[in-house]
């Protein structure tokens, strides 16, 4: 029952974690920075705007894209197999890239193939991590990896690679060349607008969602350590945003898929003889 | 009986299409294609045990003179068209086989063992070769060639299904070395249709490469008549010594030289000038699959460190070959390049050798021919129907023809996303691999190609599908007629990719939610498509700055240097020579 | 019943473009969403994308060059949505007026909601620009507002409505309108 109301409520979680970021960031910067709803009154703001299409496949593509990660997100509450989990973000993320190529749009061209770089970049890193769990725990079950004890000494730098993640995935400074909102207007989700980009603007909290999901999982069973845990990434991730300046986007695959798969290589031999 | 039935009859069928007009042809085809399916069909479903069938003597007489009848035929195609390296690669072949005939091994078996592989493999061959032949009805009527030459390129389709189905039947390696040599005949053959220059260069390319995986089978007699006794598969894997294990990687060899395999991928790569039948029957059903059925076989026998430095190897290529494929731009090119990747991956699973990675080997074997077979129909239909060959021309395709778009979307989609297939199979093997890790920290390299190539075979078909879907909406759309000897086959493998997610299901490769879930958003987005139109909503251009200039897109490339290329090469060669060292020491 | 309305008010997004503008007032623009003013506060993002954006500024005095692109991009607007124009050019022409190769003034193109003057104007004033401008926001309805000049009524066809032709070249049917 309460694992039906998590995945109900899972967009509305990622929105307040949001809203909660933007304050954390206005302040970090010595603003006072908008409400904590203030995601809640954009997507009310949203639904009443005049909605505008470039194509029906454009449009249709970014609401599947929306979906596909909610079943992600319920799939993960349900603790499903941690590697089909990880796939099926991979056609989530797919069917936004085919909504940014299905309109003849520059930006939106630019942004689908930043994007499918950036798959390149983190895919191996989530996939190693899904298999570091496998040799802990003897499964690839995310329930499983729920009721044994953290893991996080063992995985120590498979969680740094995933740090490097997290950035990418979030749309975050250094790694925020994807979306780059001064240079390229959102990439992807440029061609959306109203309705339409008000499920991707709600897909944007499912990844939150997702992200901090996987991360919980270093803490297992230790809810305390979780919580602390999610925090200190959190904080670290708007401080690192706040403080550095955006990357291009072949240094980011060359930081993340050198320095990120060295960390994993090196964690998947270090347990396979420990 | 049956597997005899499967054998002669593709003869028979062939003697019968050869001399026949269009229409009866036609009927004919259909018809042998459908008994043959149903052949393999019930001998898979009464299949229970490995069905052992002894030879007369007399045969064997008979091979040995097909052997050097062949082997003749090779050198003297050398000699006319004066290429030394298939007259050299023919020489030595007969100086060995003679060698070969000299030495009498004692330990005798029977020469057709059919097994639970056999019987799949045969279900593979004729009902995926069988509809490829249907394709194939239509497809040379359109090409420039006299009746005959139409007719006998049927036949000789015909003739390769059963060099196929005996070639997975046989349990000795005397007999496999000749089947072997005649499915590189058959390729050089109908590489070489078109009679133009290119084609029969990449022939005899594919002449001399091939000839090379002969060298190293007969290589394997010889030493396992001397060291075993025994020209039987099956003896010598029984009576295998761990400390021995050339034979076993000699023939690993010939499967990586079949396999089109880096560094021996030119063959396969220049059958593309083929009539695309050819290329779908060589890439998809045939042929190319004698590899993962020859390291299946081999598998029980690998171990160590042949199975380690095999699996590195193969899931190398399968990494290194999905990179190469993101710098081209000819559509059956970047087909023949994610073949390569795929069989390599195949025949890495074969190797680890448990029964999970077995298991995913299979599941890929059939998935990918029909996966293949759908995708290369698709090819012909944009040669033959719209006169394209380049990725970067399919623009908007969508306009043209929703049909094969469809098609080119669940052919990709099976190849990369759950619940198809291959996806499967890719996952089962991430998780044989993580199993297999503990015991041996090599395994997590050959876990991080797998990822990382997954991850570019990925964005490869994916790059090609945004370019079908990049519509332009003012664009008129343009009707064309496509024949129903190209859709229907292409629909019979759509189908059978569905009854594949239903058989997965019944197999428990996945669980319910897992198969279902991503079949509910998968079909959901098509009725989507055909349903919603958002009358509401306004259509607007896209955002340009508020620019109003035209703007053309053209599809991205990666950049491949040359250095890069020639280090995957050397790579690849290093890794083989590393295995048959390795082996000697 | 339930009225989505008030929420426009509380995440205005902002289209900001320069139709010829010498920078003063662009300067001030980023300067309210700079720490020191903070317009984040009341929910303003900058988005620079006009098919997400509420509230348009404008600054300069709308030279030859940068018409079309200032009619495209407000019919690419979707409504309601509403037109600020930022400075003493914008608003008349300014210093410009007159000259050769200027427009004076947006509103010979577009209906504009809100004038604020100065050269250059503050960011106070534009801050109290952008709140006067989301209560005529509030009040909007989403029929399709349509600029003066260079527009072709949008086509309807099969129930869609196609905006895609509706702002036109200079030159291409410009002297009918």
């Amino acid at each position: 029952m309460i694992e039906m109301l998590l995945i109900f409520l899972a967009p509305i979680i990622g929105g307040f974690v949001y809203g909660f970021e933007r304050i954390v960031r206005a302040r970090m910067q010595n603003r006072q920075g908008p409400p904590l709803l203030q995601p809640f009154y954009d997507m009310l703001k949203l639904i009443d705007k005049q909605a505008f299409i470039v194509n029906p496949y454009h449009s249709i593509l970014g609401i599947m894209h929306f979906f596909t990660l909610w079943v992600v997100v319920a799939f993960i509450i349900l603790g499903q197999n941690l590697l089909y989990v990880i796939f099926l973000h991979l056609l989530s993320t797919i069917f936004l890239i085919l909504a940014g190529f299905s309109v003849k749009s520059i930006y939106s061209h630019i942004g689908s193939n930043r994007e499918l770089l950036a798959m390149i970049a983190y895919e191996p890193i989530l996939i190693m991590l899904a298999v570091a769990f496998f040799m802990i725990n003897g499964s690839f079950d995310i329930s499983a990896i729920r009721e044994n004890p953290s893991s996080i000494f063992p995985l120590i730098l498979l969680f740094l690679a995933f740090l490097m993640v997290i950035p990418i995935k979030l749309k975050k400074s250094p790694f925020d060349a994807t979306e780059a909102h001064q240079e390229i207007v959102g990439g992807v989700e440029v061609e959306f607008s109203g309705v339409f980009f008000e499920f991707l603007y709600m897909a944007k909290w499912l990844e939150y969602f997702f992200v901090y999901s996987l991360l919980v999982l270093f803490a297992g069973n230790n809810l305390i350590f979780a919580i602390v845990l999610a925090l200190f990434t959190f904080l670290v991730v708007n401080l690192v945003d706040n403080a550095t300046a955006r990357i291009k986007m072949n240094h980011l695959i060359k930081i993340v898929v050198t320095i990120g798969l060295t960390l994993g290589m090196l964690n998947l031999i270090g347990l396979a003889y420990v | 009986m049956t597997q005899i039935l499967l054998i002669l009859a593709p003869i028979f069928f062939a003697l019968i299409v050869l001399g026949t007009n269009v229409s009866v042809r036609n009927i004919f085809t259909i018809v042998f294609v459908t008994l043959l399916a149903v052949v393999s069909l019930m001998n898979f479903i009464s299949f229970d045990i490995p069905i052992e069938i002894s030879t007369p003597h007399y045969f064997h007489s008979i091979f040995v003179f097909l052997d050097f009848l062949l082997l003749m035929y090779f050198f003297w195609q050398g000699v006319v068209k004066k290429n030394s390296y298939v007259s050299l690669f023919a020489l030595i072949q007969i100086i060995l086989y003679a060698v070969v005939l000299i030495l009498t091994p004692s330990l005798m078996s029977s020469d057709i063992l059919v097994d639970k592989v056999s019987s799949i493999m045969y279900l593979v061959i004729n009902i995926i070769g069988g509809i490829i032949i249907i394709y194939a009805l239509k497809y040379i009527e359109s090409e420039d060639f006299t009746r005959f030459k139409k007719n006998a390129f049927i036949a000789l389709l015909f003739l390769f299904l059963s060099v196929m189905n005996f070639i997975v039947s046989t349990n000795n390696i005397e007999v496999f070395f000749l089947l072997f040599e005649l499915t590189t005949l058959f390729s050089y053959i109908l590489i070489a249709y078109r009679k133009d220059e290119t084609s029969l260069l990449n022939a005899l390319q594919a002449l001399w490469m091939n000839q090379i995986g002969g060298v190293a089978i007969l290589l394997a007699l010889i030493v396992s008549i001397t060291q075993y006794e025994t020209v039987y598969f099956d003896i010598l894997i029984k009576n295998i010594d761990t400390a021995y294990l050339l034979p076993i990687v000699l023939l690993v060899i010939a499967a990586f030289v079949k396999g089109a395999s880096i560094p021996f991928d030119k063959w396969l790569l220049g059958a593309m000038v083929a009539p695309t039948p050819v290329s779908a029957i060589l890439h998809s059903a045939t042929m190319v699959k004698i590899a993962p059925y020859l390291m299946l076989k081999l598998a029980p026998a690998m171990s160590g460190f042949v199975s380690v430095t095999v699996t590195l190897i193969g899931t190398f290529v399968f990494f290194t070959a999905s990179l190469l494929a993101l710098s081209k731009d000819y559509f059956k090119e970047i087909l023949g390049l994610s073949t390569i990747a795929l069989l390599a991956l195949m025949m890495s699973l074969a190797a680890v050798g448990t029964p999970e990675a077995i298991e995913a080997c299979l599941v890929l074997i059939v998935f990918h021919a029909i996966s293949k077979a759908l995708l290369f129909f698709q090819a012909g239909i944009l040669e033959k129907s719209f006169h394209l060959k380049y990725v970067n021309d399919i623009n908007g395709l969508i306009n043209h023809s929703p049909l094969v778009v469809f098609f080119i979307l669940i052919g990709f989609a099976s190849l990369t996303l759950p619940p198809f297939g291959v996806f499967i199979a890719k996952f089962m093997a991430i998780e044989s691999l993580s199993n297999e890790i503990v015991k041996n920290p090599l395994y997590a390299f050959a876990l991080v190609f797998i990822a990382l190539g997954s991850v570019f075979l990925t964005l490869l078909y994916f790059k090609v599908v945004t370019k079908l879907f990049a519509k332009d909406v003012d664009a008129k759309a343009r009707h064309v007629e496509i024949s129903a000897y190209y859709t229907v086959p292409s629909a019979i493998l759509v189908i059978f990719l569905v009854l594949g997610i239903y058989i997965s299901f019944d197999l428990n490769l996945l669980s319910g939610a897992e198969i279902i879930v991503p079949v509910i958003l998968i079909a959901v987005v098509p009725l989507l498509f055909a349903t919603l139109l958002f009358k509401n909503a306004h259509r607007v251009k896209e955002y340009n700055c508020g620019e109003k200039d035209e703007i053309k897109l053209s599809m991205y490339y990666f950049h491949m240097p040359k250095y890069i290329q020639k280090a995957i090469i050397i790579t690849a060669i290093l890794g083989m020579w590393i295995l048959v060292i390795g082996v000697l020491i | 019943m339930f009225s989505l309305n008030k929420y426009r008010k509380k995440s205005p997004w902002i289209l900001h473009y320069n139709a010829g503008s010498c920078n003063g007032c662009d300067i001030e623009i980023l300067a309210c969403l700079s720490p020191k003013y903070d317009l984040e506060r009341f929910g303003v993002i900058n988005t620079g994308n006009p098919k997400q954006s509420d509230i348009f500024l404008v600054t300069g005095p709308v030279t030859f060059r940068s018409r079309e692109r200032l009619i495209e991009l407000y019919t690419q607007m979707p409504e309601p949505k509403v037109v600020v124009a930022v400075g003493s050019c914008t608003c008349t022409g300014g210093v410009f007026r007159d000259m050769y190769n200027v427009e004076d003034g947006i509103d010979i193109y577009i209906p504009v909601d809100v004038y604020i003057p100065g050269c250059a104007a503050s960011p106070e004033l534009i801050i109290d620009g952008v709140v006067q401008a989301l209560d005529i926001l509030e009040k909007k309805t989403k029929e399709m507002e349509i600029p003066f000049k260079l527009f072709k009524e949008a086509t309807t066809k099969k129930g869609i409505t196609s905006r895609r032709e509706s702002a036109l070249k200079i030159g291409e049917n410009d002297e009918k309108n």
